[in-house]
């Protein structure tokens, strides 16, 4: 008996242990936070031209005392189930250390629970987010910078308010024109080298 | 052999020290002394020149996870382009093999070199996923460089160090494939952080780098190197035609088996240099630069591994002749692999690395010593057996990378784990491969001397 609540007792540590280090499951979480992006539903905005506004608070109709953990809020962009389809990279994990739903960081700044105003956030896309389809998530943290609650701009489905960021591209005419030279350059010695040696034959 | 040697070796040896046997090729195989020999002047060249190749086709695949973002690949369009890039091998090896008996290694080599190279700076030039396939298909053209290199050395050195030349010459060529998933993520950083241009650009600008380390090593290749002399002391019989030089080669089972064998050492090989940068950097969420590194440590083994492979592979056939090795083949390649096996079974980093490691010398000793075997096949047909067990070397890779890492299905550490479980079977055939003069491995020789010697099989 000894034995068996030693067990227990040690099996409830390590999970506690586990929630400590970070295996906080998404679906644990509560949608506490009211989060909205300006972007509307299919819009199409640039990366590193355009820029989006990202509101958040608390959501009004929650009971006092909900947010009296939280001590950070990170807002995050997040790809779209279209922009996840096969690509085993961007895929939604449940344990939050592994999710790869959430990979851009917006911006994250403490929260004072005294202050009951709508937090807003112009931020500029940066130039080396990929082309696709996201949405915004906030995360609210502890102080031991554990999730504790979230709120999205999409629905629970993540069908609603989507929106595209096109990137820009990488070619240059710079580049093209140092690529085609350095293919000429090669054919060149290729031919160059032929006709030396038919030279040398006769 | 077809073609006119334009430069042939010294007929006398210089007073210091080339020794020839009775074939006009050199006993002397010694990578590490300067290379005064023209042979090992001629060794150092090609084998960098095939290092050049596997430099420049596994150049992309460190860049994968950013070039994916650029281009919007999908798991399974990075897949095909995978597969697509062997595949593109398959057919060059195939038809390198009778180029090198018509035009000769050294013209061959260098002008697969310098015709690939543009194709390398074209990467930089896709934008669409479409495009990305169809270079990466192309591209792969330029490791038929393998079969020339594999037949120049075969040419050159003597029966008794030739299986260690074919292996220290593809080992440290294959290095190549390691080397560039360090140094290319290396270079990325540096682009983007120098000249201060977008992640898109950058990866770009990076393939500059191959593309003319390529087109100098074919030039070089093409001013230096010294093509081989006919085999001299080789009773010709009837006039022979390229035709049934190729048909010699290709009615020959041992050529078959040695493919498939190949396909499952060497083809393993290069799958996993494409995928295990991506594996590690997916599953255990180290950086790009950090998965480079790793994944190099898989391809840099080829510097010791693939010529220890060559070095058994001579070791046991001066004890028991062609029997021994094929035994070592097997033996070792079927450890190899057991060890791909666990590699997909081990859940923490540390464990990976460490059987990835071992994997990797197994896997490549393995492919070494499939190439101390392949000499001994037949002497006429040489290149066109050298380019069917190539050729098998790629498409292994192709089979392996389209069943098990295209798509979503599997998770990564299941498709390694069957791809181990795939070499032990298909390793089982050596069993079958017989040479009437030195036996297979269950059955001893049969009386010898065939009056032609049609097929000269060459022993020690």
């Amino acid at each position: 008996m000894a034995a068996h609540r030693v067990i227990i007792m040690a099996s409830l540590l390590f999970c506690l242990a586990g929630t400590c280090y970070g295996k906080v499951l998404f679906s644990s979480l509560k949608k506490t936070l009211d989060v909205t992006a300006s972007p509307k539903h299919g819009q199409v905005v640039e990366a590193g031209l355009d820029a989006i506004t990202v509101t958040w608070a608390l959501n009004k109709t929650l009971p006092a005392g909900t947010d009296s953990s939280y001590k950070t809020i990170k807002v995050k962009l997040c790809y779209a189930p279209i922009s996840q389809q096969d690509r085993a990279w961007r895929k939604t994990e449940d344990e939050l250390s592994r999710d790869k739903t959430c990979q851009h960081k917006i911006v994250a700044k403490p929260y004072d629970a005294s202050n009951k105003t709508v937090h807003t956030f112009e931020w500029l896309i940066e130039r080396d987010v990929p082309e696709a389809t996201y949405f915004v998530r906030a995360y609210a943290l502890d102080s031991n910078d554990v999730q504790v609650g979230y709120g999205q701009t999409s629905d629970a489905k993540k069908t609603s308010n989507l929106f595209k960021i096109q990137a820009i591209t990488g070619r240059h005419l710079s580049l093209d024109t140092c690529s085609a030279c350095l293919s000429a350059f090669s054919v060149v010695s290729l031919i160059f080298f032929f006709y030396i040696e038919k030279r040398k034959k006769h | 052999m077809q073609h006119q040697p334009h430069r042939d070796f010294p007929t006398k040896p210089p007073s210091s020290t080339v020794s020839l046997d009775a074939d006009g090729k050199t006993t002397d195989f010694r990578p590490f002394s300067a290379a005064k020999s023209p042979q090992m002047r001629t060794f150092h060249l090609s084998w960098l020149n095939l290092f050049s190749c596997f430099f420049a086709t596994f150049s992309i695949p460190p860049l994968i996870p950013v070039i994916r973002d650029d281009l919007h690949l999908t798991a399974s369009e990075i897949g095909a382009a995978g597969s697509a890039s062997f595949a593109g091998a398959i057919v060059s090896r195939l038809l390198m093999g009778p180029i090198c008996d018509l035009v000769g290694p050294r013209i061959a080599s260098g002008t697969l070199s310098l015709i690939t190279a543009p194709i390398i700076l074209a990467t930089s030039l896709a934008s669409t996923p479409q495009s990305f396939i169809i270079i990466r298909f192309l591209v792969g053209f330029s490791i038929a460089t393998f079969v020339s290199n594999q037949f120049w050395t075969s040419s050159m050195f003597s029966p008794s160090c030739v299986g260690a030349a074919n292996a220290v010459a593809a080992g440290w060529a294959n290095m190549g494939s390691g080397v560039t998933q360090l140094l290319m993520p290396l270079l990325y950083s540096l682009i983007m952080s120098l000249f201060h241009v977008p992640s898109s650009t950058a990866w770009r600008l990076s393939f500059i780098l191959p593309a003319i380390f390529q087109a100098l090593t074919g030039i070089l290749v093409l001013a230096f190197g010294h093509d081989p002399v006919p085999s001299r002391n080789r009773k010709v019989g009837p006039k022979e035609s390229v035709f049934s030089v190729v048909m010699g080669g290709l009615r020959d089972y041992r050529g078959w088996i040695l493919g498939l064998l190949y396909g499952f050492c060497f083809g393993v090989e290069m799958t996993t240099d494409n995928i295990i940068a991506g594996y590690f950097y997916d599953r255990f969420g180290v950086n790009l630069q950090t998965a480079g590194t790793i994944a190099a440590c898989f391809g840099m083994a080829n510097f010791f591994s693939r010529p220890t492979g060559g070095l058994v592979s001579d070791a046991m056939g001066k004890r028991f002749g062609v029997r021994g090795r094929l035994w070592a083949l097997w033996v070792v390649q079927t450890v190899a692999g057991l060890l791909c096996v666990l590699l997909g079974r081990v859940n923490s980093l540390w464990s990976s690395i460490v059987v990835m490691c071992c994997f990797s010398v197994f896997v490549q000793a393995a492919s070494g010593l499939t190439f101390g075997v392949v000499p001994f096949v037949s002497s006429r047909s040489l290149g066109v057996i050298s380019g069917m067990t190539g050729s098998g070397g790629t498409i292994g890779a192709v089979v392996t990378q389209l069943l098990l890492f295209s798509g979503d299905t599997m998770s990564k550490q299941t498709s390694i784990s069957l791809m181990g479980l795939m070499m032990i079977i298909c390793t089982l055939p050596v069993t079958l491969i017989y040479f009437p003069q030195g036996g297979g491995m269950f059955c001893g020789p049969t009386s010898n001397d065939d009056p032609l010697e049609e097929n000269y099989t060459l022993l020690e």
